[in-house]
């Protein structure tokens, strides 16, 4: 990698880059990390105490969260969350995915894409609250269902975790569109011609021919909305209820309400080994290589 | 079993665009049947069309005298040979070849002895578990024609599967499917643009311009007696020279030829005196010695090409009339060199007259 740039750009240049990117890998991503791991092995003391006799490492903060029932519960609706989040998202994007790559007019692709990246240009913050609105008990979501005579009163969307679900849903599914598109799109429609020629109906030929194919992209879809949906802060904080806290809720809080921050990185770091154990066993169970991934 | 396909006033629009005139063609159960034209010309949408892929705007695809009027494309007794094959690459040979059974709901154990014996017609018996991106370029193309018989069809649709490989197989696979078609006697719709394929595999061609099927013939027909312009400049080689009709009775036409003089050859068609129309001379129809019943043209020779068997000349004629020539080795002599002078006769049964223009 070094001498290839070398050979482009003349060694000094090169070491510049390579310079540049090892700076910025070094310093604002692994000495953080470092520092943070470091903290969660630490007990939180007051500053005279620190260096002291008492300042030892230990798993202590680790263990807090398996003594604590609320915490851990969490912990595991978090995760469950995460995964139906993810599922939802798979859901909806799939079909437009399908449908852009292989269905609508080169025209009619590039509009939908535009329609769906609009509204990525507005704020996350103020998106979300948009929800907030939508979704409120007279909000204009319920007062259509209501109009269309679907429901007879409204439905409480923002208590329990419906309002984050769809919020969360609505965040990432660009995510997850893109990487499916771009698989479906690499996929010959000959391949799809073929199947139904030989008799397919057309869940078959999804799940025999266009899913096969599409799978590095929904796994990175997949990893990527499961990430961000597990790591979310604004969704939750927005659109949720005091019944639906999210664990990042809760590290949060443990820096910045408790001051606890040995803590509150020792959680941030089981969540942390949480998604990618969890990620390494569904790729597992899926058999996809990093390398799919990567393509 | 009636496994025809009959194209019932067929019409095909997109937007403003015709891609197919209206068409009424029966192919018969059991034939070989070729459409043959350029690029463009609507073939792959006739194709498409009884396939299932697209519906006709206008008229109808009858199948085995069924209508297919709403029927979709995994519901016809249709099977399609791509272009590019299209073999499923994450499925295993054996897989391929199953699929249109497992989708019909073939018990495994069935399904494993229709693929044993498909593997065996195609000549690739221990091939079954193999991936797709193991098997060569022939191999490929025979597990495409083993997946297609597998579901068996009434109509195998070819879409110019040969054209990928080279020009030695593709002789092989010429005779390969004349001989499938033959032990499954099932009516084999095949499109291409090489005429050497039309011609030596069909039992009928179809030859097709700008959505408009030219003529419907057995290759012989189509050779001696094109009905067109087009067909007579597209099927084999031909030199065409324009005139005006001066003299016509049902089997000889004469053309006035400007300063090629007066012309004559077997009437096409209708022609009337005062008309224009082309007469159409065949490179291999030229001889260097006139006899009786002959027409002469004076040339100069501009190029001499030995091509083994035969030589091919091309000449200018002083009126500015580009002629190609064929002529057998035997034949070759050291006058025949480039800028020599050289008299070509034709015999007028050879020769043939077309009304209009030709493509030449």
């Amino acid at each position: 990698m070094f001498n290839q740039l070398k050979s482009r750009f003349g060694s000094g240049l090169a070491v510049g880059i390579v310079g540049m990117v090892a700076v910025w890998l070094i310093a604002l991503v692994i000495l953080p990390q470092i520092l943070m791991i470091d903290y969660s092995l630490r007990p939180n003391l007051l500053p005279v105490d620190i260096g002291g006799p008492k300042d030892t490492f230990s798993l202590v903060n680790y263990e807090t969260l398996f003594n604590n029932k609320i915490h851990l519960s969490i912990f595991f609706k978090t995760l469950w969350s995460s995964v139906l989040v993810t599922g939802l998202t798979l859901l909806v994007s799939y079909p437009i995915a399908f449908y852009l790559a292989k269905v609508a007019t080169p025209q009619k692709a590039a509009l939908c894409l535009l329609l769906l990246i609009i509204p990525f240009w507005i704020n996350e913050i103020l998106r979300t609250f948009s929800w907030y609105i939508i979704l409120a008990y007279k909000g204009p979501l319920n007062a259509l269902l209501l109009g269309l005579g679907f429901i007879d009163r409204p439905i409480r969307f923002l208590s329990g975790d419906g309002g984050v679900l769809i919020g969360m849903v609505y965040a990432y599914i660009l995510f997850m569109i893109f990487p499916i598109y771009n698989a479906i799109e690499s996929l010959d429609t000959n391949q799809i011609k073929a199947a139904r020629n030989l008799g397919a109906g057309w869940i078959r030929t999804h799940w025999r021919v266009v899913i096969p194919h599409a799978k590095p992209g929904i796994a990175t879809g997949c990893i990527m909305t499961f990430m961000l949906a597990a790591g979310s802060y604004a969704v939750p904080a927005l659109l949720g209820s005091p019944g639906s806290r999210w664990f990042t809720q809760i590290i949060y809080n443990w820096f910045f309400e408790g001051g606890n921050w040995n803590q509150g990185a020792a959680y941030a770091f089981l969540l942390l080994i949480m998604c990618i154990g969890f990620i390494a066993l569904v790729m597992r169970v899926f058999k996809v290589g990093l390398g799919d991934i990567a393509k | 079993m009636d496994s025809s396909v009959h194209l019932d006033n067929t019409i095909m629009q997109f937007g403003d665009f015709t891609a197919i005139q209206k068409t009424d063609l029966k192919i018969e159960s059991g034939e070989f049947f070729s459409f043959l034209g350029p690029s463009g010309c609507g073939k792959t949408t006739i194709l498409n069309m009884i396939s299932g892929f697209l519906d006709p705007t206008e008229g109808d695809v009858k199948i085995g005298g069924q209508s297919m009027k709403g029927v979709p494309a995994n519901k016809r007794p249709t099977s399609m040979i791509f272009q590019n094959l299209a073999l499923f690459p994450l499925m295993t040979v054996a897989e391929n070849i199953e699929f249109g059974l497992e989708v019909r709901g073939v018990s495994k154990s069935e399904r494993k002895k229709a693929s044993d014996r498909l593997l065996e017609l195609v000549a690739l018996e221990d091939s079954g578990t193999k991936k797709i991106s193991e098997l060569s370029g022939g191999q490929k193309q025979r597990i495409a024609i083993a997946r297609a018989l597998a579901v068996e069809p009434q109509v195998l649709l070819l879409d110019e599967p040969l054209s990928a490989l080279d020009l030695k197989l593709r002789q092989h696979m010429r005779t390969e499917l004349k001989e499938i078609q033959r032990k499954t006697g099932i009516t084999f719709i095949y499109i291409t643009h090489d005429q050497g394929e039309a011609l030596t595999m069909s039992d009928r061609v179809a030859v097709m311009s700008a959505g408009r099927i030219q003529q419907v013939a057995d290759p012989i027909t189509l050779y001696r007696d094109p009905h067109t312009p087009f067909v007579a400049s597209f099927v084999g080689e031909n030199n065409g020279v324009r005139g005006k009709v001066v003299a016509a009775d049902s089997n000889l036409v004469v053309l006035d030829c400007g300063p090629l003089g007066k012309l004559s050859g077997r009437s096409q068609g209708n022609l009337t005196v005062g008309s224009d129309a082309t007469l159409f001379i065949r490179p291999e129809h030229f001889r260097l010695q006139s006899e009786e019943g002959m027409h002469t043209l004076k040339a100069t020779i501009d190029e001499v090409n030995f091509e083994g068997a035969y030589l091919t000349l091309n000449a200018n004629t002083p009126a500015n009339q580009a002629l190609s020539i064929q002529l057998g080795t035997h034949q070759f002599s050291e006058s025949l060199k480039k800028g020599a002078p050289v008299s070509l006769s034709y015999n007028e049964l050879d020769a043939i007259v077309i009304a209009g223009e030709g493509h030449v």
